[in-house]
């Protein structure tokens, strides 16, 4: 086996590992979702299956599988089916290029009668220079399956919710690319690790020609673009459909939207690819808000100091840092998913006037001007 | 054959047959899906070429939000008529063969062209191998110094399309015109 064979293998495991963590916490987050709305609604929710009702999802997932295989008469049959399968991969793609932790460093090993290595391990899908623009180009081809789906069913409830959805995908795609460009700004690059490693440490800017640090704040980008943060984040709950803009399955207008003749698996499929965008989501903010994989206070550095005195070997020690640095991601990440169920359970859905209102009229200026002040700041903390 | 040539001639397949889709198949809503899926193409033969901010543009602008609008719009009409007056008559018939033809030439002339180009492009790839990000901070140099005329003139250009559109819409009520 050659060498080129051997990377390119490895990498294609990884991007498989990353769509299977997808695809794994989906059923943990709708566990969560249900558990956690019953929590806030003062109920008990699914208590009944296994302890604290977590086996609820093997018995949903076997019922999922097992209902009855159906496609509408009237519908396009291709479309129809290949629009659950298509709304996977953008979510699948543009998660795996978030870096989740620090690399490993693999030392030349010997495997097979050969010496490999040494490897710089990357613990994410496979970094790309700009992985801002990829993340987003990528994520945007998301509309089509809405669409594909609304079309195919030939149903007009479908194929409104449809265009109704995908018109909120675009127009709220404006807001979300303009209120990170006052980041890029802010960290001079488009990639993600770079923004992570400018995060780490105290809170210390250059201003005017003074160097002013905080001992009590991390050096995060919330301090510098809260204004961004709070635009990007309300931009990504419409981006996944999520309420308060869920308006693409408003019950009492459209039945379900675009998966009204959706059901079973298929139905399942869809949920997944409405999950994967909450956890786009969830990463970008920890990533460009949040410090990313890092510590507070605690460089990588020193992480890898301490677990030299614990590990033998340089190996051994590089992965326990990742290790660590990968809890730190997920503890961070799990946060901003719990807050997406949270807010689902607490505001009510909006008018669809109101939401083209809110993204056109209200976070399109707000990105606009946050733009402008960050390119302002920028130039004069650089004279 | 090396992983880079596999991804192009890969990249050029799914490019090629999308694009023939477009033009082969009868139906205006599967037509727009395969132009959806040629710009992706493009945008990976942008990636094997080192542009990634043209790839990552390509696909948040024209896969992502133009096509996106296209579709729509063709799914809010009602078709048949439409396929009928697109598949039938001499005219539209001579007008097609003159586009293929028309078409293949500027193929020919465009491999002719630039069959020097691309072993030019090896020969200097080997000694600068520029990562994503500094191409991009080149493209936006360029484009505010060297060419930020035609880019503030197509800037003006979009934004007298916008008010156009804007007004011809409204000319007459809009969509609370009254008939």
């Amino acid at each position: 086996m050659g060498k080129d064979i051997f990377e390119i293998l490895v990498n294609g495991v990884k991007l498989v590992l990353v769509f299977l963590m997808i695809v794994q916490a989906v059923p943990i987050l709708v566990w969560l979702e249900r558990r956690g709305s019953a929590f806030i609604q003062n109920r008990f929710g699914p208590n009944r299956v296994g302890p604290l009702g977590l086996l609820q999802l093997l018995a949903d997932a076997a019922k999922f599988l097992t209902k009855e295989e159906f496609a509408p008469a009237q519908g396009i049959k291709l479309l129809y089916y290949a629009a659950p399968v298509f709304a996977l991969i953008p979510g699948a793609i543009a998660y795996a290029a978030i870096p989740m932790s620090v690399p490993i460093m693999v030392d030349a090993f010997e495997m097979f009668g050969q010496t490999w290595g040494p490897y710089k391990f990357l613990v994410q899908g496979y970094e790309i220079g700009v992985g801002i623009v990829f993340i987003l180009g990528v994520s945007s081809l998301a509309a089509y399956t809405i669409l594909m789906a609304g079309w195919g069913s030939g149903n007009k409830f479908s194929l409104m919710g449809a265009l109704r959805a995908s018109a909120q995908t675009i127009s709220y795609e404006l807001a979300l690319g303009l209120s990170i460009v006052g980041v890029i700004l802010l960290y001079g690059t488009f990639n993600l690790t770079e923004m992570i490693q400018a995060q780490q440490g105290p809170l210390s800017f250059q201003f005017l020609g003074y160097t002013i640090t905080s001992e009590y704040l991390p050096n995060w980008g919330i301090f510098f673009q809260p204004l961004g943060a709070i635009l990007f984040f309300t931009a990504t709950f419409a981006e996944s459909n999520r309420l308060p803009f869920d308006l693409a399955e408003g019950e009492a207008e459209l039945v379900a939207g675009f998966h009204t003749e959706y059901g079973g698996f298929k139905m399942l499929l869809f949920f997944i690819g409405e999950y994967a965008h909450m956890m786009i989501a969830a990463g970008l903010m920890t990533t460009f808000f949040f410090g990313g994989y890092s510590i507070p206070f605690v460089s990588a550095a020193e992480v890898l100091a301490w677990a030299q005195t614990v590990c033998e070997t340089a190996t051994g020690a590089s992965a326990l840092t990742a290790l660590i640095h990968f809890l730190v991601y997920n503890v961070k990440f799990a946060l901003f998913l719990w807050i997406f169920i949270w807010v689902r359970w607490t505001l009510p859905r909006f008018r669809y006037d109101q939401l083209m209102d809110l993204g056109w009229k209200t976070m399109l200026p707000w990105a606009l001007a946050n733009t402008v002040f960050t390119a302002f700041m920028v130039y004069l903390a650089g004279i | 054959m090396t992983a880079d040539s596999f991804l192009f001639f890969f990249l050029a397949f799914v490019t090629l047959v999308s694009g023939l889709a477009v033009v082969l198949l009868a139906n205006p809503i599967y037509s727009a899906l395969c132009l959806a899926m040629t710009m992706v193409g493009v945008a990976g033969l942008f990636v094997t070429l080192n542009a990634f901010f043209i790839a990552g543009v390509q696909l948040i602008v024209y896969a992502g939000a133009v096509m996106v609008l296209f579709v729509m719009v063709l799914m809010l009409f009602d078709l048949r008529h439409e396929l009928a007056a697109f598949t039938r008559g001499k005219f539209t018939g001579t007008v097609k063969i003159a586009t293929v033809g028309l078409l293949a030439g500027l193929i020919v002339g465009a491999i002719m062209m630039s069959s020097g180009m691309l072993s030019d492009r090896s020969a200097q790839a080997s000694d600068v191998l520029k990562t994503g990000a500094d191409t991009t901070k080149d493209l936006g140099t360029l484009l505010f110094t060297k060419y930020v005329f035609g880019f503030e003139a197509l800037g003006v250009l979009l934004l007298v399309i916008a008010i156009g559109a804007v007004s011809l819409a409204r000319s007459k009520g809009g969509t609370h015109a009254k008939h």
